[in-house]
């Protein structure tokens, strides 16, 4: 039966990270017996193994709802549950492209978060109706008075009304189902007007191959329609649509303000236009509807199999995970230390490591990655511009005029008693004081400028160590701005390794390269020969370590018993040998390129 | 080809005192409990079933010498019944302590024809630090009354276990009593020992070496025959030679392990497991061609010989270039292998770094 469209609600939970959006869509979907009460686990919505294990959400996912509201009549519900991290922001925006609505998650216990205040931004420009929620009020440290004050203080919403939920116990469940009925409203597309159609996320299916997912905004879809994407151009058949709930259940059409999915043969998640419209091919709309910003990728590294054998089985690993996640990007990169690889873009360093770590389990691989870093756009002297992702492309310093690197604005907010802490954080890493902004008596928001590379490096973790765990952080990218970058090298043996060179602040080169080269003597085993570890600026040596050969390896007595016993464990030693990488006659671990992300874990400021 | 000949392996599981360092398969000597594993040893020599022949006889432990005249007699007598000796070895391990005129002649007597003193040290101060029973006066006479009786005889020397001084002093009584034989290892701090658990400070690497070194110099006599082992001309220990060479053996008393058709067998370390269900197997282990190739090779680079291409292909009707050929160059590369007079043989450095070449050779 097809749902009149005033009693259609689209709308989407945004909150920081951890405030509970998934498990209120637990209690939403379970009300409304969405799923079968059997399948609902903790946090149902988060179904890939990477999401379960780490308990965060990675991917948007949207759940068609079916509820009868207190006037009796039957509502259309469709939900979409997004990221918190940052990384994954961009997740965020296109789902508030298919809503109209959005329940703003705060922790009654932690209050309003830097993610809180960034998301309900973004849904205040898309015009969404925004519900403020404030959960967990279940727990002992719950203060929902000060968090009601810091919503409209710090957000600027009416807090008044704001629904009080426990998504742990159920509490205020029916009535946030009700404020959605009530408050959120209905969609104003146009039945009868030519099809417009929001793609607003893909998803790769291994039996369907690519599910699209859309809000239709005007007309209707059906299958055996002919179809146009507007700005790609590129036309198919719809083979099926329907809705998600959040399996697919396969209906005779979509109309406008509804929420689904669409398959027409199309192969790949690269080739999915998200932000496309879908119009009808035989009688398109004039316009199109406004799509989205692409999103690139900001932070790079180079992905090397362990085993150089595996280069076509890492090949492979990275086409199939790209059918499922488009939001990284690679292309065949190689190196004079690692051999044969990839060079991968990501949306931030969680992205990266989700990335590598579904490769690593999913493919059974064995990686060397090395360190992350952004992306730089050089002018030579010679006026030529180039954009670089790697050190070892950097041009001689006599070469380059202008170096830029990209900037982020952050903001950070925290208890006021670590604001000293955090200002003179963000002073280290190159930060411009923007504002601090004073959000109640004992919390308040700093806004820097400051090197997206710094936040690649370190940032992060000391901003959490340094407020013990009580600073958030959230930021957009600027733009780029010139910096006094160098070069910095590391050679082993005097041979320069270019995957462990990095583009460092000419400030911080001197100590980063010692705190480098002293971090490398600890990672690299003692071998045969001696090891000389190099750090060079611009070609000029700073430090040199020594690794000492290994003087004596050898079991003192093997008989009869011991010969089996001892080649089992020659064995096993050989196989941790084999995640080393030989670079010229040093065998260095793994861990060794990611090195400089480690450099200031001891020296703990 | 002719049936191989064994070397025999007993485990006389019993000491009088358990040495701080030792996780060797021992217990604290009890009449009784010798009885029964005595009687247990018989039941399993006498189920052997495999080759007959041997060529070498060796009873080590714990402490065979722990063993009285009767006990002893009816040991060799359960052997003599089973296994045929071809000119043998008869090697026996003694502790200074049971060395008297009389256990001397007795052990000559029934057969024994090598016998291996564990000294361990001249020092007072290290002996005591590791527990031994004995002191260096001990040492001293029992060495005289051994030396007087057999002219196949060593002494067994462990170091690092004290001062450098303590062990040069060592070698220069060593040296000067000439035995035949002297074994030398560095002391091996091992997860649950006595000694383990009360030293904090282990020896540098360097200064471990420095010590193997002094050893490798001040019995510059001898010929450094095995990574441990020195001998004078015509004394090696043929029945560890056997190990070292990956040859067969069949071994009998607690943990003891044999190696025949290219099966390894272990047999329970537990004492009462072993006496409850003598010759009952803890594990069996079908060594594949590929492994006993690599186990070979592995062996042989202990010893200052080496390994011959001709032994070896005689041995696996294989050509040990073709199979190895790329890590056996390697190891020549890096300075630890060498080939000398048609045979492939470790370096000094090849000694040090002994387990270096182990782990090019395994898969
Ligand atoms: N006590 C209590 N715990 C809650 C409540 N709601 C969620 N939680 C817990 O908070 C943690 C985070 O919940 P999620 O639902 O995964 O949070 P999320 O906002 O979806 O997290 P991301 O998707 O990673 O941003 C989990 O351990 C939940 O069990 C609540 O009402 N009370
Ligand atoms: S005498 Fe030998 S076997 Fe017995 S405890 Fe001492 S070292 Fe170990
Ligand atoms: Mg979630």
């Amino acid at each position: 039966m097809k749902t009149p469209q005033e009693n259609i609600r689209n709308f989407c939970i945004i909150a920081h990270i951890d405030h509970g959006k998934s498990t209120l869509a637990d209690r939403l979907i379970e009300y409304t017996h969405t799923v079968d009460e059997r399948k609902i686990k903790e946090q149902t919505l988060d179904n890939m193994d990477i999401e379960r294990e780490r308990g965060i959400t990675i991917k948007s996912v949207s759940v068609r709802m079916e509820y009868t509201a207190e006037d009796g009549h039957v509502y259309e519900l469709n939900l979409i549950d997004t990221p918190g991290h940052v990384d994954f922001s961009y997740e965020v925006s296109r789902s508030m492209a298919a809503c109209e609505g959005a329940l703003l998650l705060v922790d009654a216990a932690q209050g309003v978060e830097a993610q809180t205040l960034a998301n309900a931004y973004k849904a205040i420009e898309e015009n969404l109706e925004i519900i403020p929620v404030i959960n967990k009020v279940d727990l002992p440290a719950a203060d929902i008075e000060s968090v009601r004050r810091q919503i409209e203080d710090v957000v600027g919403l009416p807090a008044d009304d704001a629904l009080l939920v426990s998504a742990k116990t159920g509490l205020g469940t029916r009535e946030t189902l009700e404020a959605v009925i009530k408050r959120v409203p209905p969609p104003s597309g146009n039945l009868d007007a030519p099809l417009r159609a929001l793609v607003f996320d893909a998803v790769y299916n291994t039996y369907r191959g690519v599910i699209v997912h859309l809000r239709v905004v005007d007309g209707s879809i059906a299958a055996g329609q002919k179809i146009l994407f507007m700005a790609a151009g590129i036309k198919y058949e719809v083979d099926e649509v329907g809705s998600l709930q959040p399996d697919m259940v396969p209906r005779p059409e979509l109309c406008a303000g509804e929420v689904g999915y669409l398959i027409c043969s199309i192969k790949t998640l690269s080739d999915t236009p998200i932000g496309d419209t879908v119009t009808g091919a035989d009688k398109p709309a004039r316009e199109p509807l406004p799509g989205y910003k692409e999103v690139k990728p900001v932070v790079f590294s180079g992905l090397y199999p362990a085993v150089a054998t595996d280069y076509d089985e890492l090949r492979d690993a990275l086409e199939k995970l790209q059918l499922n996640d488009s939001s990284f990007q690679y292309h065949a990169d190689s190196s004079d230390a690692l051999g044969l690889g990839f060079r991968l873009g990501f949306l931030g360093l969680l992205h990266m490591e989700i990335v590598q770590e579904r490769l690593e389990r999913e493919f059974g691989l064995t990686l060397v990655t090395t360190m992350p870093n952004v992306a730089y756009v050089i002018t030579k002297t010679d006026g030529e511009v180039m954009t670089i992702d790697k050190a070892s492309q950097m041009p001689s310093p006599g070469e380059i005029d202008v170096i830029e690197e990209p900037y982020i604005e952050a903001d950070i907010m925290c208890p006021t008693q670590y604001l000293s802490y955090v200002i003179d954080l963000c002073k280290r890493k190159r930060g411009v004081h923007v504002r601090v902004d004073y959000i109640d008596g004992n919390r308040c928001m700093a806004v820097y400028r400051m090197p997206l590379a710094e936040i690649v490096l370190d940032f992060y973790d000391k901003l959490k160590s340094g407020t013990r765990g009580y600073g958030s952080l959230e930021y957009r990218i600027i733009g780029n701005q010139p910096g006094d970058l160098v070069k910095l090298d590391i050679l082993l043996n005097s041979d320069p390794v270019d995957a462990l060179s990095t583009i460092v602040h000419r400030d911080s080169a001197v100590r980063l390269g010692r705190a480098l080269a002293q971090k490398l003597r600890k990672l690299i085993p003692r071998q045969q020969y001696e090891v000389a570890i190099q750090a060079s600026i611009n070609k000029k040596i700073i430090v040199r370590e020594t690794i000492k050969p290994l003087r004596k390896n050898v079991t003192a007595k093997c008989y009869g018993g011991d010969i089996t016993r001892k080649r089992k464990l020659l064995e096993r030693q050989k196989e941790g040998k084999k995640r080393m990488k030989q670079i010229g006659t040093v065998e260095v671990p793994q861990e060794a390129f990611m090195a400089l992300l480690r450099v200031n874990e001891e020296d703990n400021d | 080809m002719t049936e191989p000949l064994l070397g025999i392996y007993i485990h006389i599981p019993f000491c009088r005192k358990l040495c701080a360092y030792c996780d060797f398969v021992r217990y604290p000597f009890e009449e009784a409990l010798c009885e029964a594993f005595l009687k247990a040893l018989c039941v399993e020599i006498a189920s052997f079933e495999g080759p007959t022949r041997a060529k070498t006889l060796f009873l080590g432990g714990g402490t065979p010498s722990i063993l009285t005249e009767r006990q002893l007699e009816s040991l060799f007598s359960c052997l003599f019944k089973i296994f045929e000796f071809s000119s043998p070895e008869i090697s026996m391990e003694v502790n200074p302590d049971d060395v008297t005129a009389a256990s001397v002649q007795h052990w000559e007597r029934i057969g024994v024809n090598r016998v291996s003193i564990g000294v361990q040290s001249f020092d007072d101060a290290t002996l005591s630090k590791m527990e031994r029973r004995h002191d260096a006066k001990g040492a001293l006479h029992a060495i005289d009354l051994v030396a007087g009786h057999f002219n196949n005889w060593g002494i067994d020397l462990i170091y690092g276990a004290s001062t450098k001084h303590a062990w040069q002093e060592t070698l220069n009584i060593t040296d000067s009593l000439s035995p035949p034989h002297v074994s030398s290892y560095a002391l091996s701090y091992i997860p649950g020992t006595p000694m383990y658990n009360a030293t904090r400070a282990r020896m540098e690497d360097d200064t471990v070496l420095q010590l193997y070194q002094d050893a490798e110099s001040m019995l510059a006599r001898y010929e450094h025959y095995e990574i441990s082992n020195f001998a004078l001309a015509g004394f090696q220990c043929r029945h560890n030679l056997i190990y070292w060479k990956n040859e067969c053996y069949a071994g009998f008393g607690p943990g003891a392990y044999s190696f025949v058709d290219r099966i390894r067998m272990a047999n329970p370390p537990d004492l009462k497991d072993y006496v409850e269900y003598p010759g009952r197997k803890a594990e069996v282990t079908q060594i594949d061609l590929f492994d006993e190739e690599v186990e070979t090779l592995i062996q042989h680079f202990r010893l200052r010989e080496g390994i011959s291409p001709g032994y070896y292909e005689k041995r696996f009707c294989e050509s040990m270039d073709k199979n190895f050929g790329a890590p056996l160059r390697i190891l020549m590369e890096r300075g630890l292998l060498e080939s000398h007079e048609g045979r492939i043989r470790p370096t000094a450095q090849g000694f040090y770094l002994n387990d270096e070449i182990g782990l090019l050779l395994v898969k």
